[in-house]
């Protein structure tokens, strides 16, 4: 096979619920420990039914510097962590020149918004500093940690929603591939804000029969599931071309085989079966791979009722029942824009490992679930190709195969 | 009215909580920009804090520019103040 146009993965970094690296997030899912907790404000809000969450461990950020950090909300320090983490893995102390970047969130910084309504709301604008804005413009995390690290590129930041993640490793696929940049550095960050909660629960979307049982509360495919549980953190990695990494002897973790993506134009936040399916397909057709190839569907499935079951049958009718399949984020949540690079970190773990990851609380498959191979034990065996889904409120579909150095 | 020495602890006071200066870098003649390393995005979140310390208005009618040392600045607010004050 020519593989001279090949693009691969060769750093990773990751800030997830279980903490700080690739390696915390790695045990953790091998682990099978889950990441939700109670949360005070949302146990505040009586109309609110959902009272759980998975965040990110607090840090101390102090060691970046001032100059820097003063213009990074959380999901900006996540993605300066997440970006040091993923640069040193590939090699590099310092950003390579031309270095591209990709990333976004669903939403900018709440927490900081909320300051900033308070001056608004108390007509008290004079109190509103530079550091105060450029906190919350829509690529302020993509800005801060280009200044940071000095990454001098195309820094470019899009923003799916839920798909953000997986969609800027497929740009970032897209600029390697078409000789913009020799490396790029892509994927998606998010902080966690009640807001994001509420607002999932009014779209009766949120886990909320398991409140008093946090751990159980996210059940991707369970007949229980009755929504998902919000998230945060932040998932990067770091892909160039073959040619340069075989060429600066880095180790290659794993291949960006392509991607594809498309969009629901029936309503905003329900995925038709269809959609998905086509989403799939066109995955298979860009990549030339056979639907029999697929080792593993790592699903978007956030334990949301309409979603899991679109998805499934999306998948059986790609590949058959015979398509093995987990989600993780009965583990660590929904970590919105983050999910789709986060898990595909995961992804490259279980193809390094040849571990498939079981679905964390799939007790009792949903029977309006495709019949499928679900993963609900740790599996050892060859894994050589996973397909990895992100589905965005909105609409915005995005499938992209992952492969095994070979 | 207020004295020179309340103008020097309330400055430093605020540079300290807003730029994270340790007590012994706000020598009178340290320089905000060479010595201290704030930039022009730090000079105007300086006055926001400032005007929020000394409850005075800062950015409009007074040349910042001129003010190069910490003591320049505590000059600046002290002239400022004393002008409120009569």
């Amino acid at each position: 096979m020519d593989d001279s146009n090949a693009v691969v993965i060769t750093g990773m970094g990751a800030v997830s619920p279980y903490g700080f690296g690739v390696q915390p997030l790695w045990e953790g899912l091998l682990q099978g420990r889950t990441c939700m907790h109670t949360v005070a404000e949302l146990e505040a809000l009586p109309l609110v039914r959902t009272k759980v969450a998975a965040t990110v461990p607090a840090a101390d950020y102090s060691f970046i510097p001032r100059k820097y950090r003063r213009t990074m909300s959380r999901m900006g320090l996540y993605a300066y962590c997440a970006a040091q983490e993923a640069l040193r893995q590939a090699g590099y102390e310092a950003a390579p020149d031309k270095l591209g970047f990709f990333m976004g969130s669903t939403l900018n910084s709440i927490s900081v918004w909320m300051e900033l309504a308070q001056y608004i709301q108390g007509t008290r604008l004079d109190l509103v500093k530079t550091s105060d804005f450029l906190q919350i413009m829509n690529h302020s995390p993509l800005a801060g940690v280009c200044q940071a690290l000095k990454i001098n590129g195309p820094a470019m930041g899009g923003s799916e929603a839920c798909s953000t993640g997986l969609m800027n490793i497929g740009l970032g696929f897209l600029a390697v591939r078409s000789g913009l940049v020799n490396q790029a550095l892509c994927g998606g960050t998010e902080e966690y804000h009640p807001l994001f909660s509420a607002c999932f629960d009014i779209m009766q979307a949120t886990s909320t029969h398991s409140n008093g049982n946090p751990a159980a509360a996210c059940r991707p495919f369970d007949a229980s599931r009755t929504g998902l549980v919000v998230a945060e953190g932040c998932g990067l990695v770091f892909l160039e071309s073959k040619k340069s990494a075989l060429a600066r002897h880095a180790p290659i973790l794993a291949e960006v085989l392509g991607f594809y993506a498309n969009t629901e134009t029936e309503n905003m936040a329900y995925p038709s079966a269809g959609t998905l399916q086509e989403c799939m397909q066109g995955a298979l057709a860009a990549t030339g791979v056979r639907a029999e190839e697929v080792d593993l569907l790592n699903a978007h499935a956030t334990g949301t009722i309409a979603g899991d079951i679109a998805e499934t049958q999306a998948a059986a009718a790609v590949f058959g029942s015979g398509l093995s399949v987990n989600s993780l984020k009965g583990h660590i949540g929904h970590t919105m824009g983050a999910s789709g690079s986060l898990e595909s970190i995961a992804c490259v773990r279980m193809l390094a490992e040849q571990t498939v990851l079981p679905t964390q609380n799939l007790d009792q498959l949903d029977t309006r679930c495709a019949p499928l191979q679900y993963v609900t034990q740790s599996e050892q065996r060859p894994v050589h190709i996973i397909l990895k889904n992100s589905f965005a409120i909105g609409g915005n579909n995005c499938s992209l195969l992952l492969r095994r150095p070979l | 009215m207020i004295t020179r020495e309340e103008i020097i602890q309330k400055t430093n006071e605020a540079l300290k909580k807003e730029f994270e200066f340790k007590e012994e870098q706000l020598i009178p003649t340290a320089k905000l920009k060479d010595d201290l390393g704030l930039d022009s995005l730090d000079a105007v979140d300086m006055v926001v804090v400032l005007e929020q310390q000394f409850g005075v208005t800062l950015r409009q009618g007074y040349d910042l520019r001129t003010v190069v040392t910490l003591n320049d600045l505590y000059n600046f607010i002290e002239t400022l103040a004393h002008a409120h004050s009569k």
